[in-house]
């Protein structure tokens, strides 16, 4: 246990201090910090005060007498002041007795800077139909902000035109509302359905899932690698070879892959205190209150399985990446080696985002009890839906075997890839070592 | 007393057989020289001495017990191929390796700066190794082997790519060690070594041990095949001599290949009758000749 614990330190030790890891983890952090930050930073650039859009009162000559600019400007107004942080406001700017001279005041208005814009109005193609609308500045609206404003004036002149109609406000309601359509799940046996018991999961939970999963995957990518890298180095510079001498290659295997768990989880510690100092920051204080996750929603068992479904998936792509490791000898290889367990942590993942659409699905079901999906997929179906206990079981001791088995075979792999260098061995040629070397 | 005993082992990977039957002890205080071609299965004999691998059959023992974990401590290991971190301190990783030997971190501290002394290298303490010459990495890969006072030191290939001065070095070390009572196996190509260090020796040749025993024997077994002559003028005629297979004129001296000792006699008469003698001798075979003579024979 002494030697296990020498080997993780000495890991942890060079890894940690190691410019290459220094420097991605610090830049990591900046990138994360400017991310959080970005939507107030943007909205530092922009200015914060709307734009102000004047128009005239006179009425101009509009073939329809109900509508006039004044009416529909101060419509519009309504309509932005509604809005928590209106992007316009708008202004009457004061007659003149000629269309000329009130075409002039808004010129004059906005060449003095009393406006950002302004709108005129003209008759749209056929008579009757409510009046189209220009709006004129020095610079040109983005169609972003022209769609803004047709809905404002879409509403406007629903309105309207609804009031024309003289209809009530429930019949207006009853003309607005959404018609609802929705999905039961049922089950049908000797004629009688019966309804498939669907628990309604809190945005607390659904987010829990989802960032257990991506920390499983995050601490896989960055460290899985690592643990290769650093193996195949230690072969290659034969280090291996004196240290077989020393220590069992069991510890030494496992020694290294704790020495990165730790050196894993202190960066990703690192990155969600980054985060949280970031998200407690003053300015970021609506993006809290928007997420709105109580922790206190979720059930304390949901913990126990992450940290249980964490810890063994971790250790089951660990001991994998160790054995690509001790296969091969020169690093240059390894990119293309580790490939196929990349694909599978990654499909992992994937089928969990699919999975967090449709946890009830069969092919969701299939995927958590096979050992590589397991950690991701069975973790995301007790989180989502509540699969029965035998299941979890099964799946549970799946993913223990196979990790155990993976760590024995990587083990072995390890200790017989000491011994051959050269050219990456083919399974048969490893079998063959394996028992010549009587392992 | 017999620190090492290697009792008829044998080793097979697959249909290729590597070592066949060897069997040899070292005692304490003594090195033994272990030579042979590339692929004669020294260094599967090391590896199995290490426990790395296990032998088909046949036993290893040392100080009389088998092989077990703790035997782990007691042995010390120099590979042909340095196995050092490139990027890792001196210091971090020989402390490390002592540890992983059961040695404490002041103890193996100690050791390495007494070492990094005795090799008139202290400033590499808290270089990486990757800065240091490949002479001086062997220096750092010899300390890794003997920092934590094996009892049996294994060293393959120990003075593999070093300048004459290291080399001297190294030796001298080895020397103290042998001189210390430690048991030390030894392989390499290089005969002058194995002459001035070696008592005993096995030349392996394809897995097989072809020559065994201490080297004063090995060679009294080879006969006397060259004469060196110097004398005040030069010699005519040797040639013609009977049982003259070669005459070979260096700067100062002459040599002359001979068939049997019965020619080194004629040689002296022939040359006494024509000058003064300052040189005569009849050259013992060097352990080179030995060593081309009983593996070279067997290539065809």
């Amino acid at each position: 246990m002494n030697k296990f614990w020498t080997v993780v330190g000495f890991t942890f030790r060079n890894k940690v201090k190691a410019k290459s890891y220094v420097i991605t983890t610090i830049i990591m952090a900046i990138i994360f910090s400017v991310l959080i930050n970005l939507p107030y930073i943007i909205s530092q650039f922009s200015s914060d005060a709307p734009d102000r859009i004047g128009y005239a009162g006179a009425p101009a000559d509009l073939s329809r007498s109900d509508v006039s600019p004044s009416y529909i400007g101060s419509g519009l107004g309504a309509y932005f002041k509604k809005q928590e942080k209106p992007d316009y406001e708008f202004v009457p700017i004061a007659d003149a007795d000629s269309a000329d001279a009130t075409a002039k005041a808004l010129n004059q208005a906005l060449e003095n800077g009393d406006i950002d814009a302004y709108i005129v109005f003209a008759d749209a193609g056929s008579p009757g139909l409510f009046p189209k609308m220009e709006i004129r500045a020095k610079k040109k609206y983005s169609d972003e902000a022209v769609a803004e404003l047709q809905a404002a004036l879409q509403s406007v002149k629903l309105d309207h035109e609804l009031q024309n109609l003289g209809l009530s406000d429930v019949q207006k309601q009853a003309l607005f509302s959404q018609a609802e359509v929705s999905s039961v799940q049922i089950n049908v046996s000797n004629g009688t359905a019966t309804q498939e018991e669907v628990k309604e999961k809190t945005g607390a939970q659904y987010s829990m899932v989802y960032a257990i999963m991506f920390l499983l995957l995050m601490t896989i990518m960055s460290t899985g690698m690592l643990i290769a890298t650093e193996i195949t180095a230690e072969k290659s510079s034969r280090v291996m070879e004196v240290l077989v001498t020393s220590v069992s290659p069991l510890t030494q295997m496992f020694g290294k892959i704790f020495g990165m768990f730790i050196v894993g989880l202190m960066q990703i510690a690192l990155y969600v205190i980054v985060f949280a100092i970031n998200l407690s920051m003053p300015n970021n204080d609506s993006a809290l209150k928007d997420i709105g996750i109580n922790m206190a929603d979720i059930p304390v068992s949901l913990y126990i399985y992450a940290l249980l479904f964490y810890l063994i998936g971790y250790f089951l792509f660990a001991t994998l990446y160790a054995g690509v490791g001790s296969l091969v000898s020169r690093t240059e290889e390894l990119g293309q080696a580790v490939m196929p367990l990349t694909f599978l942590s990654i499909g992992g993942f994937y089928i969990g985002i699919f999975g967090l659409n449709a946890p009830g699905s069969t092919f969701v079901t299939v995927a958590s009890f096979i050992p590589f999906f397991t950690p991701y997929i069975m973790f995301l179906r007790i989180g989502m839906v509540e699969p029965p206990f035998w299941q979890i079981a099964i799946s549970l001791a799946a993913l223990l075997v196979t990790t155990l088995a993976s760590g024995w075979l990587s083990a072995k792999i390890y200790r017989t890839g000491v011994l051959m260098y050269g050219k990456r061995p083919s399974l048969k040629e490893l079998r063959k070592a394996m028992k010549a070397y009587k392992l | 007393m017999i620190s090492l005993s290697i009792d008829q082992i044998h080793k097979t990977y697959g249909d290729k057989k590597a070592v066949n039957g060897l069997s040899f002890g070292v005692e304490q205080g003594e090195i033994y020289g272990l030579l042979g071609a590339n692929g004669a299965g020294k260094t599967t004999t090391m590896r199995m001495v290490l426990g790395l691998i296990y032998p088909d059959e046949g036993s290893i023992r040392y100080n009389g017990q088998p092989y077990n974990k703790e035997q782990l401590h007691n042995i010390g290991y120099l590979p042909e191929e340095r196995g050092l971190y490139p990027k890792v301190k001196v210091n971090e990783q020989l402390i490390y390796l002592a540890q992983l030997k059961g040695m404490a971190k002041n103890a193996a501290e100690q050791s390495l700066r007494r070492w990094l002394e005795q090799f008139e290298v202290p400033e590499y303490y808290d270089k990486r190794v990757e800065e240091l010459s490949k002479g001086n990495q062997q220096k750092i890969q010899f300390i890794a082997a003997v920092i934590h006072d094996p009892q049996i030191l294994i060293l393959d290939e120990a003075f593999s790519g070093l300048d004459p001065v290291n080399v001297e070095l190294l030796k001298a070390a080895v020397k103290g060690l042998r001189d210390a009572g430690k048991t030390i196996l030894f392989s390499t190509h290089r005969m002058e070594h194995v002459e001035e260090l070696c008592r005993n020796i096995t030349i392996m040749h394809r897995s097989n041990p072809v020559v065994q025993g201490d080297i004063k024997t090995i060679k009294s077994r080879y006969p006397r095949e060259r004469v060196m002559l110097a004398a005040s003028r030069e010699i005519t005629g040797l040639e013609q001599l009977e049982g003259v297979r070669y005459v070979a004129k260096h700067e100062n001296v002459t040599e002359i290949g001979i068939a049997s000792e019965q020619t080194a006699k004629l040689i002296l008469n022939h040359a006494i009758g024509q000058a003064d003698i300052e040189r005569f001798e009849l050259m013992q075979p060097t352990l080179n000749e030995i060593f081309i003579k009983s593996v070279g024979d067997r290539h065809e």
